[in-house]
């Protein structure tokens, strides 16, 4: 377990008793950082513009992987649903970007004329101006999870049931976005044809710059996630996680703080569905893709979902292996993907992180921290 | 990994100007291609196709015929004097694969052209890549039209070849009613538009329209609308695995082939084959190409090929012939490119402009001649009426007397006239990557 | 809109909610059971409809012959499948979820290495190639194989479950685990059992949506999330899960009838969102533990 699972992570034993340092708080800081120094200091040592921009992708999934993490390892709330709030995020941004290079002579999108629409939807009103498109792209989606969380956690759906649910609100939205072609471009989605302009200057998703976007948003993302989890309302959400029932005895509000945990996660991966637009230049309703959503949760699942750090890593991991032995293997590729999830899960269920942990453990020469599976940690998520 | 001392320093301006004044961030090479050819060297072309997941069915059999076709080149003397080696990735059946793939092929592989790509959604989702670094797409299937990208170069029907001549042929045949069903998405639209211009010429009446969701198998609903609309004969517009599930249900459900058969846009052999043969008889198919042409360009086509390793599946149809083709327009853009240039100046955007016209014979191309139109850069071609036999083969009853244009705006004259060098509209004014 | 359409989108409208429901039953009783999110539910009807092919191909069996043939091979790999791997995470349902997805991305692209990426194709006899038809009703007779094999299925799973002792012992396991292990039921064989069941009712959904579609890797992928939602709302229990397919089949063919495909899909979707959020328990809350 990471950082602070259960009554322990208040810091109080673990830092005083110089145990594992991977539950030092101190030395937790100290990866992020190390593993951010890493990330920035790629731009400097490389010349290789493809990298730079694969790299920038796998940062958007890298923030998608700590949203997941911060909600369902931190909140206990599993989001197959993702999703929804990445793939809003994205046709926001495709529709800014969209906007920006229609002309005063041809303000209609060519998706609309294609489909019998001679003027601009309602729908995309707001998009017309880059600021209010930006802030629409992620005001809906978070909005969206605000209120969706609301109604649910209200009614006090969670563990499974909220997990298939968030699957059919994300299946309803893929198939409303696949039919309303003329507002959203149906299967062939949206294809800006210029880099996003940010007042006069163009972000070239093959340039530095772009990867710079994406870096500091997934920097500040974590730094923020890493905050909350350390924060007495973090701690809250770890205990409703662990039992729910109890800390609404305790007169704590519990579909608050579940909505507030969601709604954050989902603003985390609006902003992600952005920042990929803008790396790639494209947006379909694969983004909603239940598969997509699932990747997500996987992503976290390998990494670690109680280490926000490690889920980012498992985002980088997983799409790098895809993108490097995935050539090698071929056809092979995902029977090796596929049985390694099943080992992870198997074996390693808080992911690669809890080898990190048991080794540290063992190098801090308290044989009692070396056990791979802490009793305590083994249920993460209330098994409701 | 070198450290140059100049990336060093332009990527510490650009970073330290990326924390302190966002204003300064510089905007990326826009440069093209950015590689040179060298004499001698292969030329290495991309060949992205999905060759796992549910995209496979067709685009693995993409694959297959254009290595089959480079072989043949090769063997032939390549081109330019030089071999061509392609650079074989796959998509996965992944958007975003496609879109990384293609970075990757143009900025680490530097290809100098793309074979890519079967779905519309899949082509939309590399075309940004494309068109910013001024590279070629061979684009080698049928698709909707609507798009002035100067960028790419398609062999396959557009929407106004494909049915031109397919439904004056079943109207004449078999009555004035049609009923369209298609796949929801862009392609099955723009089709069905066209459909309706020459369904109105030969006085032909539409008694309904129906789309059903990708990948979508329960045709109940959409027969029986049918059974109530009481055609003369459907038009289809479905695609992949829905295609095999709508002809099964047609059947199952007591539908008559010979009373009303099934005009399709897409139901080839592989289809004919997955649905089995006894689904497919009787109905009917307009393309290019299908097997079982009777000329000796195809007949050395489909032995060569089936015999070679690469003949797996057992089968060529019309998408793979289109492949096959966009190899040799490839050839002879390249040459051409290079007789005007020279063979170290190619560049894939000489070989786009050289590309205007090119003929391929019919002692090569097994579905005839056909040749690139000047403008927009897909393919003069004659459309072939055929009905599955009972064998799952087709027979041609009746093929185009003649080329038909290839005209990507022919259903939007307000949008403009799509030119060598930009989408002109009505008032003269050329807007360049238009999609 | 005559009488004779509406009829007829009604009676279709059973034949798609015996799809939904056929394509569930599998997944409600090891859902209902043991609480196993089984994502490689797909993947398991895949192989229904591949283990059909392959008999039918290769051994030449008659295709009736072959249903009950799929529902054995799949109920073997299900078994192999809960011993190998998933009786070690019933104490953790979520990981169920991944740990099954894993399995179906191998099943998926095996079966691809194994026969190709192209389709495959199943013969039924000429009999079942047509229609019935009554003055207005219109009906296809597999369609009406489809809906008997599903009628039989559930009534079957009903007697099994509340009139033998097996079903006794698996529903004690259900209420409480500890309570029935302490009364001598091997709850171990018990999950092992009823999650082999459920895998070859994936075979026989298969075995016959391979008729109905076509046979692919991927054929499954698109029953998954559809099957899930109707054993959701149903509450995983049997007689939910029959109701709930009932009650979509019969709305998808109705609004499929009045608009089309699509929306009918997303109306679906969004209508079985309301109805968890006023009933999160499901059509039939099950008695005992809250899970």
């Amino acid at each position: 377990m990471n950082t602070k699972t259960s009554a322990k992570g208040v810091g109080t034993d673990s830092e005083t008793t110089m145990g594992n340092p991977y539950h030092n708080k101190t030395a937790q800081w100290i990866a992020y950082a190390l593993f951010f120094l890493a990330l920035a200091a790629i731009p400097f040592s490389v010349d290789d513009d493809f990298l730079l921009n694969q790299l920038a992708t796998y940062g958007v999934y890298g923030m998608l992987a700590l949203s997941i993490s911060l909600c369902w390892g931190f909140g206990g709330i599993l989001n197959l649903g993702q999703g929804i709030a990445f793939g809003l995020g994205a046709y926001g941004m495709a529709m800014t970007m969209q906007m920006q290079t229609q002309t005063a002579e041809n303000p209609i999108p060519p998706i609309m004329l294609n489909n019998g629409l001679d003027y601009l939807p309602f729908l995309w009103w707001p998009f017309q101006n880059t600021v209010s498109g930006l802030i629409f792209a992620v005001g809906i989606p978070t909005l969206f999870c605000a209120v969706f969380g609301r109604i649910m956690f209200k009614a006090r759906v969670s563990g499974a049931f909220f997990a298939i649910m968030t699957l059919a609100m994300l299946s309803a939205f893929y198939t409303i976005i696949l039919d309303q072609q003329a507002y959203t471009g149906g299967v062939n989605g949206i294809t800006p044809p210029s880099p996003l302009q940010l007042g006069s200057f163009q972000i070239d998703p093959y340039s530095p710059a772009a990867y710079w976007t994406v870096f500091f948003a997934l920097l500040i993302a974590t730094v923020i996630a890493k905050l909350i989890t350390q924060s007495s309302f973090g701690l809250v959400t770890q205990a409703i996680r662990d039992d729910a029932e109890r800390v609404r005895f305790l007169g704590y509000s519990v579909s608050s703080y579940e909505t507030t945990i969601y709604t954050i996660s989902g603003l985390i991966a609006a902003v992600a569905g952005c920042l990929w637009v803008m790396v790639v230049q494209y947006v379909s309703p694969a983004q909603l893709d239940v598969g997509l959503s699932i990747s997500m949760v996987i992503w976290a699942a390998i990494g670690g979902r109680m280490s926000l750090l490690w889920a980012i890593i498992g985002a980088f991991l997983i799409q790098g292996g895809q993108s490097y032995l995935g050539d090698a293997f071929l056809s092979t590729w995902l029977l090796i993907l596929g049985g390694f999830f099943i080992v992870v899960v198997r074996f390693l269920p808080n992911g690669l992180a809890s080898l990190v942990e048991a080794g540290l453990g063992m190098l801090a020469s308290k044989p009692k921290e070396t056990s791979f599976r802490e009793p305590s940690g083994v249920k993460p998520v209330p098994s409701e | 990994m070198k450290i140059t001392r100049r990336k060093l320093l332009t990527t510490t301006l650009a970073a330290s100007a990326a924390v302190g004044m966002p204003h300064v961030w510089i905007p990326g090479s826009r440069d093209a291609w950015g590689a040179t050819l060298k004499k001698g060297a292969p030329l290495k072309v991309g060949v992205l196709f999905s060759l796992t997941g549910a995209l496979a069915v067709p685009e693995e059999d993409s694959t297959l015929v254009l290595q089959y076709a480079f072989d043949e080149i090769n063997k032939a003397g390549g081109i330019g004097g030089v071999p061509v080696e392609p650079v074989i990735v796959d998509a996965k059946s992944d958007f975003s694969v496609y879109s990384e793939k293609t970075k990757e092929l143009i900025l680490r592989e530097k290809v100098i052209a793309l074979f890519a790509c079967y779905t519309s959604a899949s082509r939309k989702a590399i075309l940004p890549t494309i068109m910013q670094r001024d590279h070629l797409l061979y684009y080698p299937t049928c698709y909707e039209g609507a798009e002035c990208t100067q960028n790419a170069i398609c062999t396959g029907p557009i929407a106004n070849q494909h049915s031109k001549d397919l439904i004056p042929y079943m109207v004449e045949n078999f009555g004035k009613k049609v009923f369209f069903v298609g796949s929801n998405y862009v392609w099955p639209k723009e089709s069905n538009k066209n459909a309706k211009i020459w369904l109105e010429q030969v006085g032909g009446e539409l008694v309904g329209e129906e789309y059903i969701p990708l990948g979508s198998s329960e045709f109940g609903p959409v027969l029986n609308k049918i059974r109530d609309a009481k055609p003369n004969f459907i038009f289809s517009t479905v695609v992949g695995a829905s295609d095999v599930a709508f002809h099964k249900q047609f059947k199952q459900e007591g539908f008559k082939v010979d009373q009303m058969p099934i005009a399709s846009l897409t139901t080839g052999e592989i289809e004919t084959r997955a649905m089995g043969a006894e689904f497919g008889a009787g109905h009917f198919l307009s393309a290019p190409y299908v097997q079982t042409l009777d000329n000796p360009t195809n007949h050395k086509f489909v032995e060569g090929f089936l015999k070679s390793k690469y003949g797996k599946n057992g089968v060529t149809h019309y998408n793979m012939e289109e492949t096959y083709l966009s190899a040799y327009v490839f050839k002879a853009g390249f040459e051409k490119a290079a007789a005007a240039v020279g063979f170290e100046n190619v560049t894939p955007r000489a070989i786009r402009d050289h590309s205007g016209g090119i003929r391929i014979s019919d002692d090569i191309s097994p579905e005839g001649e056909v040749w690139i139109d000047e403008n927009n850069f897909n393919t003069w071609l004659k459309p072939k009426i055929a009905q599955c036999q009972g064998d799952g083969t087709f027979k041609v009853l009746k093929s185009a007397d003649t080329h038909v244009a290839p005209d990507p705006f022919s259903i939007y004259p307000e949008s403009g006239v799509c030119t060598k060098d930009g989408l002109k509209a009505p008032d003269g004014k050329i807007r360049k990557g238009v999609i | 809109m005559d009488f004779g359409s509406v009829l007829n989108a009604l009676i279709l409208g059973v034949s798609i909610a015996s799809i939904w429901l056929i394509a569930a039953l599998g997944l409600t009783i090891i859902y209902g059971a043991a609480g196993v999110i089984n994502m490689a539910h797909g993947a398991l009807i895949m192989l229904g409809a591949y283990s059909s092919y392959m008999l039918q191909h290769y051994v030449g069996v008659p295709y009736l012959l072959c249903i009950p043939a799929s529902f054995v091979i799949v109920a073997i790999i299900g078994l192999i499948l809960e011993r190998g791997l998933i009786q070690y995470l019933y104490d953790r349902p979520l990981d169920t979820l991944l740990a099954t997805y894993g399995v179906s991305l191998v099943l998926v692209q095996g079966v691809r290495l194994i026969f190709g990426s192209d389709p495959k194709y199943l013969a039924v006899p000429e009999i079942f190639s047509s229609n019935i038809s009554l003055g207005f009703a219109n009906i296809s007779t597999f369609r009406v194989v489809v809906i008997a094999v599903t009628a039989l299925l559930v009534l079957a799973l009903w007697i099994l479950f509340y009139k033998t002792r097996f079903g006794i012992q698996v529903r004690a396991v259900m209420q409480n685990k500890e309570m029935a292990a302490s009364f001598g039921i091997n709850s171990s064989r018990i999950y092992m059992m009823t999650f082999a069941l459920g895998a070859g009712l994936a075979g026989v959904a298969g075995s016959l949506f391979g008729v109905l579609n076509i046979v692919l890797p991927t054929m499954g992928d698109s029953y998954v999330v559809q099957a899930f939602l109707m054993v959701v709302a149903g509450g995983g229990t049997l007689a939910g899960t029959v109701i709930a397919s009932g009650f979509t089949g019969e709305l998808q063919s109705v609004f499929a009838f009045i608009t089309n495909d699509t929306f009918a899909r997303f109306v679906i979707f969004l209508l079985i969102v309301v109805f968890l959020r006023f009933r999160p328990q499901g059509l039939f809350a099950k008695g005992g533990v809250r899970r």
